[in-house]
């Protein structure tokens, strides 16, 4: 197992802001919990001393119980992607590749989240010491993130013996695109081995087209090792960012992280969004030597066919196409292309039910072509000036990181018109 | 498997534990604590029984069972199935031995969950020893997110008592170990015809959820302590469960015989009681109106006999995926009933902590192996993955259990029971 210690970062507040903002904000900070904090793992004097902010980075303290640093947290976030408080840091293993896949797992600390099941979410607080254990999946040939849930599972083992076994949440981050994830409580320190299933692709989960259409047909499993020990917990809590306070709560997003978004040009627009990106090119700091694939879409000028606008709904675009002639059908007909995905860093939103009503009725299909990526699709021919309304039946059935949490669950209709 | 301590866990967990042990060293410590017939004659206590009182199926217990308030069957509360391998070859003298072994246990034990219910099956690896056609199918993977272990050895006995000590003293008398299980000497043993094979499953149906064993130390509260099953809920509705009669092979040469499908699965509980809400629970188990409507309780009492997710809430499972973004195992699984909503399949599945981690005996009764595959696929759901739901995620429980292995036997009639040759 090699590690990838997580980069020290450019700190983007200094510790008095840093204070000041955690009085302000939350009131629940480091200090104020300090009679936790019994071992002195380091941070604990840092937070209190009330020395001037001098650039170097401010970690936030850590509880003992679950190991998770005391962040504070944005108020009353708005109905909409936006910039949390903080930027997590995590230690990258080395990616594993098993027949065509290739998975990187990634560790940080436990941390909270937000199941969606229909519209209703639900919160997932860490309430005990171990890890938050993320994994991407993409296709070893192409380097393309693999955005549905797969079913994948692990199986966690300490010294030949099962620890826990689990199927970890299909998940959005901003700063890490789709990924599987959870909380996976740890009984002690040292080292783990995990079993990581990946099931086939495919079924009725999500229509495969183009080159992938054959491929992803068989289950395989990946095993990597990690250490739990007192460097790999300080190393990630310590390595926590925060953004300047006045950021945090705007509609925005963090960054993909560091020595992601490497296969294709990132920096483009958004889809017609406005620029509320992180901004200031800290997605290219951080020292990372890894490079992983982020789960970003292309932009909505760079599909073909016909485009009939990107309209938005719960804050997710909807980027509209209609092609007259493509491979995926059967030549008969036109087709209806629907990429929904998070503004700013254009992360699909898989496992949703769509429809269309109109001058085209029916349900979407969830696809995942080789060339146009993940998307939701119907055959069908349109005419100029017909009308077209865009029906979420469910919103997508992915559990979301900080920033995603309150985006992309009431998701009204929207109308598009064929030009 | 190492005996637990009596003084860390309940009597409760105790008796639980040492049925998972097994052997003559866990027998006796069963026996020193329920008190019952000690002494040199050895025995548990229970009521001894008359094979003549025993009915020509194998597998109908339900008029011996007891109900709950409510009047659902309730079965046994500790089992133990043993995996057996044929160490002889068959002929009229084995078979003899065989059966007199079986009616030993029964003049020792009463048809009666007080004494001791049992089945005994054959795997398709007997049938291919004996040259016999295989009336049951190899064991296959049924979904896509399984890769389970296949059971392979020859037979199987499943040995089901509310008494921890009758199952273990059962097991141990067939196995010529014990020679006078409940004071009543065993005429004849397996001894010398099968040997034992793994793997050995145990476990039991009840209240209490053994908290060493969940991974949830430090959080009981979020365990329903009433709920007889490890996820939370009540099973084994009446309604949901198929009668006798449906799974009982009508024709051929095992007719009056049934089939038994095993399914190993691993539970994941932290999660499922500590990341997703009771509401979303109900939703998960039962279904998405059970979850909205607060149709269940707390561990699916006010449920009655029946769960109701057939007819109306089953025909909308699709639609509840794309528009409520999750549905029900048993919403999944009322899919696949009979024309007139007659459940296919009769369970006599228990939880389990063997290995030591939480898990389930699926154990199914059907009339054939093929009911239990169109079932059991109609329950994973992956024709709704990407309509709403993920291929586990919100469909159902998928997201919180894992086959481990498989095993398909055929249970012959009783009177064929011991080395059918058919």
């Amino acid at each position: 197992m090699t590690r990838h210690s997580p980069g020290r970062r450019t700190d983007r507040l200094s510790r008095r802001a840093f204070l000041a903002a955690g009085a302000a904000t939350t009131g629940a900070l480091a200090g104020c919990i300090g009679g936790d904090d019994e071992d002195g793992n380091g941070n604990g004097g840092n937070e209190t001393n009330g020395d001037e902010g001098d650039g170097e980075p401010s970690s936030p303290d850590v509880v003992n119980s679950s190991n998770a640093p005391t962040t504070p947290s944005v108020e009353d976030p708005p109905d909409a992607v936006y910039l949390p408080t903080h930027r997590e840091s995590m230690e990258h293993l080395e990616t594993v590749e098993a027949g065509e896949y290739a998975v990187m797992p990634m560790l940080t600390y436990p941390h909270k989240f937000w199941l969606v099941s229909g519209t209703e979410r639900e919160a997932v607080t860490p309430d005990s010491t171990g890890v938050h254990l993320m994994a991407t999946v993409w296709d070893a040939e192409t380097g393309e993130v693999l955005p549905v849930d797969t079913g994948a599972q692990l199986r966690l083992t300490r010294d030949g013996g099962l620890v826990d076994q689990r199927a970890p949440w299909p998940m959005i981050s901003q700063t890490m695109g789709f990924h599987f994830g959870d909380n996976v409580p740890l009984p002690e320190q040292g080292t783990y081995t995990v079993e990581f299933d990946l099931t086939p692709l495919g079924g009725d989960t999500v229509r495969k087209t183009g080159e992938f259409a054959d491929r992803f047909t068989e289950p395989r499993t990946v095993r990597f090792e990690f250490e739990f020990d007192q460097e790999f917990q300080e190393s990630v809590v310590n390595g926590v960012e925060y953004l300047d306070e006045d950021r945090w709560g705007e509609p925005g997003a963090l960054d993909p992280m560091a020595g992601m978004g490497g296969m294709d040009d990132n920096g483009g627009d958004s889809g017609g969004m406005d620029d509320g990106g992180e901004g200031d090119g800290n997605g290219s700091e951080g020292g990372m030597e890894m490079s992983m694939p982020f789960s970003d879409l292309q932009p909505a000028d760079a599909y073909p066919g016909e485009g009939l606008g990107t309209p938005t709904s719960g804050d997710a675009a909807f980027v509209v196409r209609y092609l007259t002639e493509t491979r995926l059908t059967d030549g008969s007909s036109g087709y209806l292309l629907v990429s929904p995905r998070t503004p700013y860093n254009r992360v699909p939103l898989a496992d949703m039910a769509l429809s269309v009503e109109g001058a085209l009725e029916g349900e979407l299909v969830q696809t995942l072509d080789s060339e146009l990526g993940h998307h939701y699709g119907i055959a069908g021919d349109l005419a100029s000036g017909e009308q077209l309304e865009l029906v979420v039946e469910s919103p997508p059935q992915v559990a979301r990181h900080r920033g995603y949490e309150t985006a992309f669950i009431e998701m009204p209709s929207m109308g598009v018109e064929v030009p | 498997m190492e005996l637990p301590d009596p003084d860390e866990v309940s009597r409760r967990d105790y008796l639980r534990s040492l049925v998972a042990v097994g052997g003559t060293a866990a027998l006796s410590a069963c026996l020193d604590l329920t008190g019952d017939g000690g002494g040199d004659e050895g025995g548990s206590g229970a009521p001894t029984g008359d094979p003549a009182e025993r009915p020509a199926r194998q597998h109908a217990w339900n008029d011996a069972l007891g109900t709950d308030e409510d009047g659902n069957p309730r079965p046994p509360e500790h089992h133990v199935v043993l995996a057996l391998n044929l160490a002889t070859t068959p002929d009229a003298d084995v078979r003899k031995t065989v059966e007199t072994a079986f009616r030993s246990l029964e003049r020792a034990y009463a048809y009666d969950p007080a004494g001791l219910l049992f089945t005994v099956g054959y795997s398709p690896a007997y049938f291919e020893q004996v040259g016999a056609d295989q009336p049951v199918p190899d064991p296959e993977a049924i979904t896509t997110l399984e890769s389970p272990e296949f059971d392979g050895f020859d037979a199987v006995v499943h040995l089901a008592s509310d008494e921890a000590a009758v199952v273990l003293e059962a097991e141990e008398a067939l196995l010529g170990e014990v020679d006078e299980p409940n004071g009543v000497a065993m005429e004849a043993t397996l001894e010398g015809v099968f040997e034992r094979a793994e793997p050995r499953r145990t476990g039991f149906v009840g209240p209490g959820l053994p908290a060493q064993h969940t991974g949830l130390d430090g959080v009981p509260d979020s365990v329903p302590e009433e709920a007889p099953f490890f996820m939370g809920f009540r099973s084994g509705f009446a309604e949901s469960q198929a009668p006798e009669d449906r799974v009982t092979i009508r024709d051929g040469p095992y007719a009056g015989g049934t089939t038994m499908h095993v399914e190993s699965l691993t539970l994941q509980l932290q999660t499922w009681f500590e990341q997703d809400s009771h509401t979303q629970r109900v939703s998960k188990i039962y279904s998405p109106e059970h979850g909205e409507e607060g149709l269940a309780g707390d561990v699916g009492e006010k449920l009655g006999t029946s769960t109701g997710v057939a007819g109306e809430i089953a025909e909308r499972t699709e639609r509840d995926a794309r528009e409520r973004g999750m549905v029900g195992h048993a919403q999944k699984a009322a899919r696949a009933r009979d024309d007139d909503g007659t459940p296919p399949l009769l369970r006599r599945d228990f939880n389990t902590v063997d290995n030591e981690v939480p898990g389930v005996h699926f154990l199914s009764l059907q009339r054939s192996i093929d009911e239990f595959v169109r079932v059991r696929t109609t329950m994973a759901g992956e024709d709704l993955a990407g309509e709403g739901v993920g291929q586990r995620l919100n469909n159902g429980i998928l997201q919180y259990i894992f086959v481990r292995r498989r095993g398909n036997f055929l249970l012959p009639p009783r009177e064929d029971r011991a080395l059918p040759e058919a």
